[in-house]
């Protein structure tokens, strides 16, 4: 008997990050064109980028969601269907939709398939089997959703269901925080959130008139590795990933440490193994705040709220490039994100396997020059090995 | 024009028949996001509320996971025949209402639909049974304009009342005393400041079905009642919930009394879009049409070196246009192609690396295109 196996979805910010997910493991990536999504300062895809986006990852048997999950006004519907019909026509999987007039607009100028977005916080079963009469074939549930009760959903409602496993978390129920809209005069639910609940906030209690300082908004981030047998006993079809601001460091590592542990699974039936424990040291060396499991077992508790400043730790691991050309001829070239110097330890994440160190002591510029530190936006050729590949990610610890 | 509020005592009902409002929602606390009322209470009030002869509207605006939906639709149903009208937001709980009542629907669309074909979608999905549609505050009035003069169905806008600003079904205030989850009949409430705003005073408020978090000023649009109702709003609701009802007495002359400051949100005007080009770097806009590939490292004197993005690749001779991340434009002639063994080469291929010719004044993430 085959055991049911979720995708493993990933953000693509840009056509390098799709790339970089779906080398790394990603079953389905999900991206924005340059309008009606929610990621407005992202580079995001321009449309022959989405086109060549679309080719690469069905080439390699994943597949491209693409997002329309703003709440749109009037103005913004205008140029929607044209936007949608080309999307049928490069053959996108499907549009992820928060709002039933964008979903009414795709069903009459598409054949895409639609999941609703989690920005429409559908959380029970008879929700889902509302969006399902709409024309949904799949829901991005709410983060307050516990897997069982997201397996619950499935088998009642009988549509797909996807649901985050890792990254940034709001903290009000996706789609129900307009503070951006009344404080900074940017629309939230359409791209301009201004991240209002990772401030600190001065709080005074009304009936102690006692008051604190807290970031009692902030939320831990999600990280679900040791609940995966967990969403497989419930059959959830997708598993998603947050975060496509996102570096390529974190597309490529999320894909990977996921898209192997599930493999692990499939082949053990368990996750009890050493892996484990090196497949969680690989989240920690991705920029993160502290982790949490948020809904996915228990409502979230006090031990969600992360209630710290934002800040990088001294032990994060930075990329500092990623391989652009490698032959025997040019050596392995690196276009340098973060300086290191010769001699520094560095690591490449292959696509597949253990990541391995890097050889420093021999660095040299494009012409052949010695160089014993780089700069970012730079260049750097290193000595050839066999088991480097264009798009590999390469990182150091504590890179400055 | 009507006008409708809560009711939460015996003595607001009297207030709302003053001031001849023929309708109120109620709130009880297992299914309304403030909802004080328990069963008791409740059944006392819509008794009260039929003698009156008022229309009972039974508030469900809570949103519900399945645990919690699962409990509610069963506790629900003991109330499906003692008020006339249920009010819900989630759409869960719309699709079981429409399945398993056959009471009149009020829909709250106050989050995301914002455009017609939406509420135009909720219309057609309800049918008959939909009594109104409550609509979003920020609705400029010109949109609702527009909205009221082609729905056929009856719509309610906030005309007076907190905006809330966001809900979590997580405890935030307790989290930060005890972490001791607050008790059912509990509510804590706190006044926030943030460092980022100006602004001071954000009521907090957590109850049992979360934490929620409310503007420093107040919604009102009264004195665009007459306005509204010409454009064809049947319903404007007045929330006075947490500063009472004798306010009703005279809406006229409100804002000279009334304790909190007003605003009018987006009212006039929506322009919570117009920041969003700022947000972004307008270069990275410019990837289209004959979009060569993106200079990656500059050696002055030297060289350019760029990954190529086009399809057709790149040749020795090809006329270019590199624009600067700064927008001012270079036209160039390829004299030379090398690879990154630098080698001299006729063509490279989409995706690979090559090095062009240094053109003095150009900088890494300059973006190349075919002329």
């Amino acid at each position: 008997m085959s055991i049911f196996m979720p995708e493993i979805l990933s953000p693509a910010g840009s056509l390098d990050k799709l790339k970089v997910a779906v080398l790394y493991g990603a079953n389905a990536v999900y991206v924005g064109g340059q309008k009606f999504g929610l990621r407005t300062a992202a580079e995001n895809f321009t449309t022959d980028e989405l086109k060549e986006g679309v080719a690469f990852a069905h080439e390699r048997g994943a597949k491209v969601y693409v997002v329309l999950n703003s709440f749109l006004h009037d103005k913004d519907l205008v140029e929607l269907p044209e936007f949608v019909e080309f999307l049928d026509s490069i053959k996108v999987d499907a549009v992820i939709v928060s709002d039933l007039g964008v979903i009414r607009t795709v069903r009459k100028h598409s054949s895409i398939d639609i999941h609703i977005s989690t920005q429409a916080s559908t959380l029970n079963v008879e929700a889902a089997k509302l969006w399902k009469n709409m024309g949904a074939t799949r829901i991005v549930l709410g983060r307050e959703v516990s897997i069982k009760e997201a397996g619950k959903i499935k088998r009642e409602a009988g549509i797909e269901i996807e649901m985050f496993i890792h990254g940034s978390m709001c903290m009000a129920y996706s789609g129900n925080c307009v503070i951006s809209n009344f404080t900074q005069g940017r629309d939230s639910n359409r791209g301009g959130c201004a991240h209002s609940c990772r401030f600190e906030y001065s709080l005074e209690d009304l009936d102690t008139k006692e008051k604190r300082k807290a970031y009692f908004m902030s939320s831990k981030d999600l990280e679900g590795l040791r609940v995966l047998p967990e969403f497989i006993k419930e059959e959830i079809d997708s598993l998603k990933i947050e975060g496509r601001m996102k570096s390529h460091l974190y597309a490529g590592t999320m894909s990977k440490v996921y898209s192997e542990a599930l493999n692990y699974y499939k082949e053990h039936g368990d996750l009890l193994s050493d892996k484990l424990l090196s497949w969680e040291e690989e989240l920690r060396k991705v920029s993160h705040r502290a982790y949490t499991e948020a809904s996915l077992v228990t409502p979230a508790g006090k031990d969600s709220i992360f209630n710290e400043r934002e800040n990088n730790p001294d032990n994060q691991w930075l990329m500092v490039g990623t391989v652009v050309e490698t032959s025997p001829e040019s050596g392995i070239i690196i276009e340098v994100r973060n300086a290191f110097n010769q001699g520094d330890y560095l690591e490449v994440i292959p696509f597949v396997g253990e990541a391995f160190t890097l050889n420093t002591l021999e660095m040299m510029d494009l012409n052949l020059n010695p160089v014993l530190r780089t700069k970012p936006s730079t260049l750097v050729r290193l000595p050839y090995r066999e088991n480097v590949s264009v798009h590999n990610l390469v990182r150091a610890r504590g890179a400055k | 024009m009507k006008y409708i509020s809560y009711g939460t005592s015996k003595h607001d009902l009297g207030l709302l028949k003053e001031a001849n409002h023929d309708e109120v929602i109620f709130g009880h606390r297992d299914f309304s996001r403030f909802g004080k009322l328990d069963d008791e209470k409740l059944a006392e009030l819509l008794q009260e509320a039929q003698k009156l002869n008022m229309r009972t509207v039974f508030e469900w605006d809570i949103l519900m996971t399945e645990n919690v939906f699962s409990e509610l639709k069963e506790k629900i149903v003991p109330w499906l025949d003692q008020f006339d009208v249920l009010r819900v937001q989630d759409p869960g709980a719309l699709e079981w209402a429409l399945k398993n009542t056959n009471r009149p629907l009020q829909f709250i669309a106050e989050n995301a639909n914002r455009n017609l074909e939406a509420l135009q979608g909720w219309c057609d999905y309800i049918g008959e049974r939909l009594d109104r549609l409550v609509l979003s505050i920020e609705l400029s009035k010109t949109t609702l304009e527009e909205f009221l003069s082609k729905l056929k169905v009856p719509c309610e806008l906030l005309g007076l009342g907190r905006i809330l600003l966001f809900y979590t079904p997580r405890n935030l205030l307790s989290a930060l005393n005890n972490g001791d989850k607050i008790s059912y009949n509990e509510e804590i409430s706190a006044l926030g400041e943030s460092e980022e705003s100006p602004h001071k005073g954000f009521p907090i408020v957590e109850n049992k079905h979360g934490t929620f978090m409310f503007h420093i000023k107040e919604f009102c649009l009264l004195e665009y009642r007459d306005e509204l109702a010409k454009m064809g709003l049947s319903h404007m609701r007045i929330d006075l919930r947490w500063e009472g009802l004798h306010y009703l007495r005279d809406l006229d002359n409100l804002k000279e009394v009334y304790p909190q400051d007003l605003m009018r949100g987006f009212f006039l005007v929506n322009k919570t879009d117009v920041l969003f080009p700022k947000l972004k770097n307008s270069r990275l806009q410019k990837r289209e049409g004959n979009y060569l590939g993106e200079v990656i490292e500059v050696e002055k004197s030297k060289h350019l070196a760029l990954l190529v993005k086009h399809p057709q690749g790149i040749r020795p001779g090809m006329k270019v246009k590199i624009v600067h991340p700064k927008g001012e434009e270079f036209e160039v002639t390829i004299h030379w192609l090398k690879d990154a063994s630098l080698k001299e080469v006729d063509f490279m291929s989409q995706h690979r690396l090559a090095l062009i010719p240094y053109v003095g004044g150009v900088w890494v993430k300059s973006h190349l295109f075919i002329q």
